[in-house]
């Protein structure tokens, strides 16, 4: 599973294709309080960079990923 | 080149030849109906075909252009001679893609903006609505005021690493992407998209409108847009954003939107000379300008500064603004010569900038506007020539500091100024009817047999009038023209080649339907696509091939659930190879099936009265399995919609034996079955035995021919009428050619008292004939006979000879 959804965390892994953004959405709208942990993520679809942006969750683990992490932590981090 | 490719380009050029036709033949009656609906059909199919490959810009032209026929045709738009001139364009536009992919098999990225501008302007031909409702995306842009780009958004250390590049000469170029809503049906990852950005120095994903709430989000709409800063060229970014040219916009980064004085490593100077840098190259060209246009070009650029100016305010980036103004309005009045105003100019922006407020220089440019503009043109007036120069400073930078201006305005039209003919070597295949080809060969033909008759006159200028220089002169002549000749007939057979694929790509789709069809898993190899032979050969096959395979299929090879039961791979495969072998192509179809059982088809043949009873215990396994050509024979016991109605082999067999070829089939029970085609290279040429009999030649093509042989006249067994011998342990039937054709003379015996046997294939047995004599072998080309003469059975046509005479060639199948 390119998405691992733990009972409060979802571990994002390798890369995470479009079709798992509609789960995520759901996952997301039971669990208002889940952490999001995206250290092993080395690509996600926009859908799902779209549903994390709707939904603002904690980030627990940024991606080790350098580029990407920049990329994403300029999308979610809650502007100042 | 990928043959479909060069199909598709070759059929490109003859639709855009015909679309081009049918738009003149509507300007001579631009209401006909009939002329319309081809012209759509074209363009449609045009559209339709560039589908198949990734040449996006292509497609987009030719899509604009069919939904304009649309229109056109459902009468929404009148058809009128602007709309005719766009599409010529557009088709002109098409022609120098295609030649393009001709020559280099892709499409470069610099052709997408010009073929969204020409989609575009066939798209303004539509009515309003229709425009609106198509492409909401591209009308927002066109009507969008002069952006700047939202700069401020850039966080530092990307801002002055772009500023650092600027300094270095590169440019920096802002890229707004906003894919459409629906890009993830497309397989479109637009972050991935904008992550592999050439040489990206920042980007960003936002969303242009806030973002719905969970329970409303749409998974599947693309809400955001990323705006990216990169160093790449115009041309790079174009490329990498090729499917996309509609959802991106580009606009070069002025290094003065990039410095901000606030961050207090702005170096004027040096921007100022970034922009004067540029500057000559664009002066040089304009020198030439007239007064009044240069007059006027500068009241555009103050009138651009004063719009810059009434913008409104946004205090990160006012300063640099401001100070874009400055440095154009102080060119300006440089290039007016005017010291006055330049001090002046010095002061009010001193002042803007320590108080943070841009009325005042908009006071003063709004105030000594006309003085600027009076005293430019009287210093024009003064010093025409090179001295009209000046102006270049501030033309470069009115050009970069609005961008996204790059749209030239609507009612200018398009000038692609380019025709079709224009594009060199754009057609390198002709097409040519058949029968010019035809009746190429046939000259070429007689002069092979004009050619034939010099060694007789060479010979004739020795024996007869005893000039033996001039027999070797002839002689020599002779070699040279054989060699032209054979050349010419070599390079005309080449025209005439075509690839078996032609008739092998038809398969993979021929199989899988059929084993679908029949529950069975079939894997189809195929070898050996490139072998080559003459148009008519390859044509004439694809019929016996298609029997042959779908007999396969439906008999050959097994179900699933039977192969695994034989401890065979589920899945069966079906070979069909062909192969060039001497002046022969062979083809060989081969499955895995069941094989073909001899005792089944014997006892069919024999129930079907094909074979008598002394034949049903003579022939041997291999012959009975050959028994599945004979008409009639069905093997299969239900008759099935494929096969089975045992029309099958005997029509391959015929059809094979028409183009002189052969047809024999191989079968283990139980491991397979595999049958072999063998067909001439070409049938423009045929090798004939030439023979004698009764002292006239005859000619007998050697596909016939099995061997000849000297019987003598003790060997020979008379049973009842016929003639028996028996030659390598097989009894052959014996017949005199005289009698066969009528000749009242018997075979004539050599000194040693034997006969001349010809032992000839006819119809899978071997036949022997008696003849006077044999000669050589040779390649004749052969006519088939005309008028009367057509209905001589006997004889399947006739050929010349090098010294001129007649031969007459056997048909061998109808005389035994």
């Amino acid at each position: 599973m390119p998405i691992e959804f733990k009972r409060n965390r979802a571990v994002f892994h390798d890369v995470v294709g479009v079709e798992e953004a509609e789960g995520l959405l759901e996952w997301l709208q039971s669990k208002p309080a889940a952490k999001i942990d995206l250290a092993p993520c080395r690509h996600l679809h926009t859908a799902n960079l779209q549903v994390l942006m709707a939904s603002s969750p904690a980030v627990s683990a940024w991606p080790e990923n350098p580029e990407l992490r920049a990329w994403l932590e300029a999308a979610l981090k809650p502007r100042s | 080149m990928n043959p479909l490719l060069d199909q598709f380009l070759s059929e490109s050029r003859e639709f855009s030849q015909g679309i081009a036709a049918k738009l003149m033949q509507l300007e001579d009656a631009p209401s006909d109906q009939g002329v319309i609906n081809e012209l759509f059909r074209l363009v449609h199919t045009l559209k339709g075909n560039s589908g198949l490959f990734s040449f996006p810009d292509l497609t987009r032209v030719l899509h604009a252009g069919e939904d304009l026929l649309g229109l056109v045709r459902n009468g929404q738009i009148v058809y009128s001679s602007p709309l005719a001139d766009r599409l010529l364009e557009a088709i002109d536009l098409v022609m120098a893609m295609c030649a393009e992919i001709e020559a280099t098999e892709q499409i470069g990225g610099s052709w997408a903006q010009e073929a969204v501008r020409m989609a575009e302007s066939l798209r303004e031909l539509m009515p309003a609505v229709e425009a609106e409702a198509k492409t909401p995306v591209r009308t927002a842009a066109l009507s969008a005021p002069v952006e700047l780009p939202p700069l401020a958004e850039i966080p530092e250390a990307a801002r002055l690493e772009a500023l650092r590049q600027c300094h270095d000469g590169e440019t920096v170029h802002w890229v707004c992407y906003a894919p459409a809503p629906d890009c993830f049906f497309q397989g479109d990852d637009p972050l991935y998209s904008a992550r592999q950005t050439p040489r990206l120095l920042w980007g960003s994903a936002t969303s242009s409108q806030s973002l719905p709430s969970l329970a409303e989000l749409d998974t599947y709409r693309c809400l955001l847009e990323f705006h990216l800063l990169s160093t790449a060229s115009r041309e790079e970014l174009d490329e990498h954003f090729r499917y996309v040219p509609d959802q991106v916009r580009i606009t070069q980064v002025n290094p003065l939107w990039l410095a901000d004085p606030e961050a207090a490593l702005m170096d004027s100077e040096a921007v100022n000379a970034v922009a004067a840098e540029s500057a000559p190259q664009t002066g040089a060209a304009k020198s030439a300008q007239s007064v009044e246009e240069q007059v006027a070009a500068l009241d555009a650029i103050l009138t651009a500064q004063l719009e810059i100016l009434r913008l409104e305010d946004h205090p990160n980036w006012f300063a640099g603004r401001l100070k874009a103004v400055a440095t154009v309005l102080r060119n300006v009045t440089r290039a007016a010569g005017d010291r006055g105003t330049a001090s002046e100019l010095e002061a009010v922006l001193a002042e803007c900038l320590a108080t943070g407020q841009g009325s005042l220089l908009l006071l003063w440019l709004e105030a000594s506007r006309e003085q600027l503009i009076a005293g430019h043109a009287a210093q024009l007036a003064a010093a025409p020539g090179p001295g009209a120069t000046p102006s270049q400073g501030t033309e470069e930078a009115d050009a970069t500091s609005q961008p996204g201006v790059a749209k030239p305005p609507a009612d200018e039209g398009i000038k692609f100024g380019r025709r079709a003919e224009d594009v060199p070597g754009a057609q390198r295949s002709i097409k040519v009817d058949q029968a010019k080809i035809d009746r190429l060969m046939n000259l070429i033909g007689e002069l092979v047999v004009s050619k034939n008759a010099l060694p007789y006159l060479a010979q004739r200028a020795e024996t007869q009038f005893g000039v033996r220089e001039l027999s070797r002169e002839i002689k020599g002549e002779y070699s040279t023209i054989n060699r032209i000749a054979d050349e010419m007939q070599d390079a005309i057979m080449q025209v005439r080649m075509m690839a078996v694929s032609f008739v092998f790509q038809r398969f993979p789709r021929l199989v899988r339907d059929i084993s679908r069809k029949l529950g069975k898993e079939v894997q189809l190899v195929l070898e050996g696509e490139q072998t080559e032979a003459d148009k008519n050969i390859i044509e004439s096959l694809a019929d016996p091939l298609i029997h042959i395979v779908r007999n396969s299929l439906d008999h050959g090879l097994e179900t699933p659930e039977i192969r695994r039961a034989r401890g065979k791979p589920e899945t069966g495969t079906l070979t069909i190879r062909a192969a060039q072998e001497g002046d022969r192509v062979l083809i060989g179809i081969t499955d895995d099936g069941k094989g073909i059982d001899p005792a089944i088809i014997k006892r069919k043949a024999y129930q079907k009265g094909l074979i008598d009873e002394a034949a049903l215990e003579r022939i041997d396994d291999r012959e009975a399995v050959n028994l599945i050509f004979a008409a009639g024979l069905s093997t299969a016991e239900v008759v099935s919609d494929l096969s089975g109605r045992g029309v099958g082999m005997d029509v391959v067999r015929s059809a094979v034996e028409k183009l002189n070829g052969a047809v024999t089939v191989e079968s283990r029970l139980g491991k397979g079955t595999t049958i072999r085609i063998s067909l001439p290279l070409s049938m423009a040429v045929t090798q004939v035995m030439i023979i004698e009999s009764d002292g006239q030649l005859f000619g007998v093509p050697m596909d016939n021919v099995v061997e000849t042989v000297r019987v003598p006249r003790r060997s020979l067994h008379h049973i009842k009428q016929s003639m028996t011998a028996v030659l390598r342990g097989r009894t052959v039937p014996l017949k005199a050619l005289n009698s066969l054709l009528g000749i009242p003379a018997s075979p004539k015996l050599n000194s040693d008292d034997e006969f001349a046997v010809l032992l000839v294939q006819a119809g899978g047995e071997v036949v022997g004939l008696l003849v006077d004599g044999f000669k050589e072998t040779a390649g004749l080309i052969q006519k088939p006979f005309g008028g009367i003469l057509s209905g001589l059975s006997a004889f399947s046509g006739s050929a010349l000879m090098g010294d001129g005479s007649v031969l007459m060639i056997l048909n061998i199948r109808e005389i035994v």
